[in-house]
């Protein structure tokens, strides 16, 4: 395989297209098998582990009879393989259940709380992707000196705090000690009028109805957890970056660079192409884990998003909301990876492609 | 212990340096991961034999979310209990938890990954399922398992080892096979050593330390993912101190001032991480110098 990725430089062989075609079809085929898996697993997750729904919806109570039309009206009382092929068919069309507590369709619940959750994640990643790269290049192209230790200690700090403590002590110091950010109440304040819903996104919306107070209160709402979730995986940036570009500053081609005599802006510019792949892909890794792992710092900051409606919905065993959540960030994952696959691909030419 | 000086004969010029230089040779160069061990250390001795200044699971009414000051190091929390010895009790359930989730996952994962190291395609299949898997929300994932199974703490044992298993596996498959390709594998191969010696005496010591550095920071993931646990709700309860627990207790005191009551249990997490962390990197510097 790796022939046809070479041959893809010569502009006039017809193997040309082949290879990043057969990239992508390969990557789209183990999504479509991944994806299958991961609905077959968010099915699984809740049909087989014990503690049974319906006597929790029905209550301490509730007499057996109530118990089994519960059961009944869920389909619990019907085979595995019925059920399974039920989930199925709803999925296929669209319909993830009701909530068993608040009788909402999972969809729409989705649909309305994902906006506030991937604005919080893609600043974040943005956040965390340009503090960490710069610390871990000034570290790399520093290394052993004063920037490098800094770095280092930084690094290693962040990467050992739990997310959800650094959010309470940001809470107490820049909150209640510095008074620099508004309460932890949410995308915006109480006394703030949600604009009308537009794109989904509280800062966009504001800005279309021409809300400015709203617009700067959602802003300022978003800086201490996007700063939270920023400090901690910028350390995993910074790891990354360091190695990344010490390798590519130390590689025959940036000694070559500097021996013609090129400024070391010229240099590092190199050395920042070489490692680009990585970083890219360590960005779409850390989006992903953020789907889902920053429910708890949703919670902690009041946010309206799915990390907090799926954590609600664990803790009160409301299945259809477990599963939806599960699937939909399994589903967005994938998804990620697979583009990552691609771009890094098409970025690379020395990555075998098939 | 290693801290009795030894006998002079050890001292003779040449290879053999004492243990206790060897002690403080090791301080000098890892002092971040001596620092953390000795923390380690000291908190678990504590909180197994130190007496406690107070009842970790009193309360006091007339005393609540007192600051920190002489009689309360750490101060109070809302139900008037002594922040420091429920940080202190707290380490036993946590770290005992922690310890034994990654006990699990290792004594699981590493024969797995060791039967998956091979060059199959039925292997490359296990591996990317194992990629699948780990795309899901492990936090989720694990808070699912326990919460569904009616909050059983030995459900958060299995979670943890259920997150950290294709962890090994992929650790383990990746440089086993890296091994295989080598010289004295195929010379043992050749003179026909079973496949048990072929582990035993050739793979296996040649991957202890990945291992280790592996297992310090799983056990300091599973503290991590532990407390998010408690922090929650779910996983260990209410009468017992634990970390997370304590945190949640105090997260909506931190905007009100109060922050002794969350912080120092945070801290307590904190250095914990901290010092199993420091450990791998030193663990990994010291494994990678001796045979790379």
């Amino acid at each position: 395989m790796a022939l046809s990725t070479i041959t893809t430089r010569g502009p006039s062989r017809p193997r040309r297209a082949s290879g990043p075609l057969k990239l992508v079809a390969s990557r789209l085929l183990f999504l479509f098998v991944a994806l299958f898996g991961v609905v077959t697993l968010s099915f699984l997750l809740v049909s087989v582990t014990p503690g049974d729904p319906a006597e929790l919806i029905a209550g301490p109570v509730a007499s057996q009879d109530q118990i089994d039309a519960i059961r009944a009206d869920l389909g619990l009382d019907q085979s595995l393989w019925q059920q399974y092929l039920d989930y199925i068919g709803g999925l296929l069309r669209g319909d993830l259940g009701t909530s068993y507590y608040t009788n909402l369709s999972i969809t729409s619940e989705i649909g309305n709380r994902l906006p506030a959750t991937l604005i919080l994640i893609a600043l974040s990643v943005v956040f965390a992707a340009v503090v960490g790269v710069g610390v871990g290049a000034a570290g790399a192209y520093f290394r052993g000196r004063w920037p490098d230790k800094v770095g280092r200690f930084g690094t290693s700090l962040f990467q050992s705090v739990p997310d959800f403590f650094l959010a309470l002590i940001l809470i107490y110091v820049v909150f209640f000690v510095l008074g620099l950010a508004p309460a932890p109440t949410g995308q915006i304040g109480i006394g703030d009028v949600r604009p009308e819903k537009v794109t989904g996104f509280i800062t966009i919306d504001a800005l279309i109805a021409g809300e400015m107070g709203t617009f700067w209160s959602a802003v300022s709402h978003l800086f201490l957890p996007v700063l939270t979730l920023g400090l901690v995986y910028a350390a995993y940036f910074a790891k990354t970056a360091r190695s990344t570009v010490g390798k590519a500053l130390n590689s025959q081609q940036a000694q070559f660079a500097r021996a013609m005599g090129l400024p070391e802006r010229t240099v590092l510019r190199y050395a920042f192409v070489e490692a680009r792949g990585t970083i890219v892909t360590y960005a779409g890794v850390i989006f992903a884990a953020l789907l889902g792992g920053e429910a708890i710092v949703e919670r902690i900051f009041a946010w309206d998003g799915i990390g907090t409606w799926a954590l609600q919905g664990i803790l009160r065993l409301d299945v259809p909301v477990v599963q939806g959540m599960v699937l939909v960030a399994g589903a967005i994952t994938l998804v990620t990876y697979t583009l990552l696959d691609i771009i890094v691909g098409l970025l690379d030419p020395r990555i075998t492609h098939g | 212990m290693a801290e009795s000086p030894a006998p002079a004969r050890r001292r003779e010029p040449g290879l053999t340096a004492s243990r206790w230089t060897t002690v403080r040779r090791l301080v000098a160069e890892h002092p971040g991961a001596a620092l953390g061990v000795t923390f380690i250390v000291v908190l678990v001795l504590w909180s197994l034999f130190g007496p406690l200044p107070y009842d970790p699971r009193g309360t006091d009414g007339s005393a609540s979310r007192e600051g920190p000051s002489g009689t309360h190091w750490f101060g109070t929390d809302g139900t008037g209990g002594d922040v420091f010895s429920r940080v202190i009790e707290a380490a036993k359930i946590d770290l005992s938890l922690a310890l034994a989730g990654t006990a699990v996952a290792l004594v699981i994962g590493v024969p797995l990954g060791l039967a998956a190291s091979t060059k199959g395609k039925g292997s490359q299949r296990l591996v990317r399922g194992l990629d699948a898997f780990q795309a899901f929300p492990l936090l989720i994932l694990a808070l699912a398992l326990v919460s569904l199974s009616g909050n059983q703490l030995y459900m958060v044992v299995v979670a943890i080892a259920l997150l950290n298993i294709p962890r090994y596996m992929r650790l383990l498959r990746s440089e086993v096979l890296a091994i295989r390709e080598s010289r004295f594998v195929e010379a043992a191969t050749a003179m026909g050593a079973s496949t048990p010696r072929l582990i035993f005496r050739h793979l296996l010591p040649n991957v202890w330390g990945v291992i280790l550095v592996q297992t310090s920071l799983t056990i300091a993931n599973s503290i991590v993912v532990l407390s998010s646990l408690s922090f929650l709700g779910v996983g260990v309860s209410a009468p017992t101190p634990s970390w997370g627990s304590m945190i949640r207790d105090g997260a909506g005191n931190m905007s009100s001032g109060e922050w002794w009551i969350a912080t120092f249990p945070g801290l307590a997490v904190l250095l914990c991480v901290l010092a199993f962390n420091q450990l791998a990197d030193a663990i990994g510097d010291r494994t990678a110098r001796s045979y790379r």
